[in-house]
């Protein structure tokens, strides 16, 4: 096993707060930096965790809400890619919300990428004792078609585990859909997704590549943030990972994704005039 | 000077012998590569073989930009080609089998030339989850467009599952193409040309040109969703495809000695 998944902490406190506010000048100058990995030679998947906290915490201090989470490498292909057996999860701030339809301007993101997801909308904290996929159901509200908008501060998303989880996950903004669906009405392992750009059919797939089942996914994150001490609440949007293959996102893009039995949702891209 | 008839003999007996054979020497065009495809089927029709619909290739964007073409391609299948929903087949048969999950059209009236999609889909009785098992009978899996084209456009077998109603969106229906249980390929009809009817118009304009057009009982296979799977002895395979069902079949144990 990789040493960057041992279940510990490597770092000194110092260099975590240090790599931490690195990521935060990356937001504030609009300039991506290098891979975490570089410095943190050592760091494991709990360090990167860490890295996140500190962030996180930075940014609740400011005033910034979560409104939920965002779960991240739920690909088979692309945990083999980052030589990891588990998903990653980062938090989604009120203010990374975008409308349905609405124009992100240039130079708001870095190095954008969009992704098809389903998000759940929660209607309660799901009991972690009993993470059965019946109290998974039960515990959400309903679904919504999403777009992730995904960026990341590390410079040409040259990124290992420890960069991306350190990173918030790579998350940048996302995008929702309006019409609500109920769990019963959706087929979530065979729901199938197309992603357009400029009316262009890019990125095809289904349900089932996100861990099987985005229910799967919400399983593992809701157990995951009750480890952490931040369980899932009422109201949260959990964003369940990639249906299909991400796709770079230029100024100008318009994107649109459907998702066959939840809907569709849209969202452009602005030009640098 | 080409010898259709000699290279229609080759590509048509190292099918039926389950023999690989070396590409296509010299380069022949568009035309001339599907008159060695309709000569080959010529020898199966002696056979006793029928023509009960064909096929659709390179129907996705992916593999138009590996191929380097614009236009997809098409083969004929006839009777001795289906394999019942369920059914082994014979693993020695194969040169070297792959298998693509696809949609299947049925359809209840001749569908002639240019059409629109509208009335490709007045045409289409049914749709249904389909399994085609592909084989190049070249070496390698390797061949140039107009090969691929003289050897029937690789179709070997197809499976196809339950017929539903066709007047439901199928434009973007989730598919899971499992082997032996285990997931190997995720996609969505979208993948095959934004939207299978797109398939069917083509076949229509294709096979009319061809002076072969597509007739009321013709089955249709739309193309290949995702890439394609190499098959192995002892497999059970499965398509299952949203709000459609699932199609399957088995691949007959090792290798048993044959008389």
């Amino acid at each position: 096993m990789a040493s960057s998944q041992v279940n510990a902490r490597a770092i000194a406190r110092g260099d975590i707060e240090e790599q931490a506010a690195l990521i935060r000048a990356a937001y504030e100058c609009g300039a991506p930096i290098a891979p975490l990995r570089n410095a943190l030679s050592a760091a494991t998947i709990e360090d990167a965790y860490a890295v996140q906290a500190v962030n996180t915490a930075f940014w609740e201090e400011e005033g910034r809400k979560i409104v939920g989470a965002k779960i991240g490498l739920t690909a088979k292909a692309v945990q083999a890619q980052f030589d990891v057996d588990q998903p990653d999860f980062g938090h989604l701030f009120a203010d990374m919300a975008v409308n349905e339809g609405d124009t992100v301007a240039a130079g708001r993101l870095l190095q954008p990428k969009v992704e098809a997801e389903v998000a759940f909308v929660m209607e309660r904290t799901p009991d972690a004792g009993r993470l059965t996929t019946a109290e998974l159901i039960d515990s959400v509200a309903y679904a919504l078609p999403a777009i992730e908008i995904v960026d990341s501060r590390i410079a040409d998303w040259d990124i290992s585990i420890v960069d991306t989880v350190a990173d918030n996950a790579s998350s940048g903004l996302f995008v929702l859909g309006t019409k609500p669906k109920a769990l019963a009405d959706i087929d979530l392992q065979l729901c199938g997704m197309v992603l357009e750009k400029n009316g262009e059919p890019v990125s095809f797939g289904a349900g089932a590549a996100c861990l099987g089942n985005p229910l799967h996914a919400l399983g593992w994150l809701a157990a995951k943030m009750a480890e952490v001490g931040r369980p899932v609440q009422k109201g949260d949007v959990i964003l369940s990972g990639a249906l299909g293959p991400i796709v770079a996102a230029e100024a100008g893009d318009h994107i649109e994704v459907r998702i066959e039995g939840l809907g569709s949702v849209r969202v452009n891209f602005g030009c640098n005039e | 000077m080409i010898d259709i008839t000699a290279i229609a003999e080759r590509l048509d007996e190292a099918a039926r012998t389950a023999s690989a054979t070396p590409q296509l020497e010299e380069p022949i065009s568009l035309e001339e590569a599907y008159a060695v495809q309709a000569a080959s089927l010529e020898r199966r029709y002696a056979r006793g073989e029928k023509r009960i619909g064909i096929k659709m290739g390179l129907t996705s964007r992916a593999k138009m930009t590996q191929m380097g073409v614009e236009e997809v391609i098409w083969g004929r299948l006839t009777d001795a080609m289906l394999v019942e929903d369920g059914d082994t087949i014979d693993f020695p048969a194969y040169v070297h089998p792959r298998v693509e999950p696809e949609i299947a059209f049925l359809l209840d009236r001749p569908l002639t030339g240019r059409v629109t999609p509208m009335q490709a889909l007045e045409a289409v009785a049914a749709i249904a989850p389909a399994l085609e098992i592909i084989d190049s009978r070249y070496e390698n899996f390797k061949f140039s467009l107009t090969d691929v084209i003289a050897d029937n456009s690789s179709s070997s077998n197809f499976v196809v599952g339950p017929w539903s109603d066709p007047h439901r969106d199928f434009s973007n229906l989730g598919l899971i193409l499992r082997l032996s249980g285990v997931v190997k390929q995720i996609g969505s009809s979208a993948a095959i040309l934004g939207d299978p009817i797109r398939s069917l118009v083509a076949a229509a304009r294709l096979t009319s040109e061809a002076g072969e057009p597509l007739q009321a009982g013709d089955i249709v296979l739309a193309g290949g969703a995702t890439a394609a799977e190499a098959l192995s002895p002892g497999q059970h395979v499965q398509v299952a495809i949203q709000n459609l069902g699932s199609a399957n079949f088995r691949t007959s144990e090792h290798f048993e000695e044959r008389d």
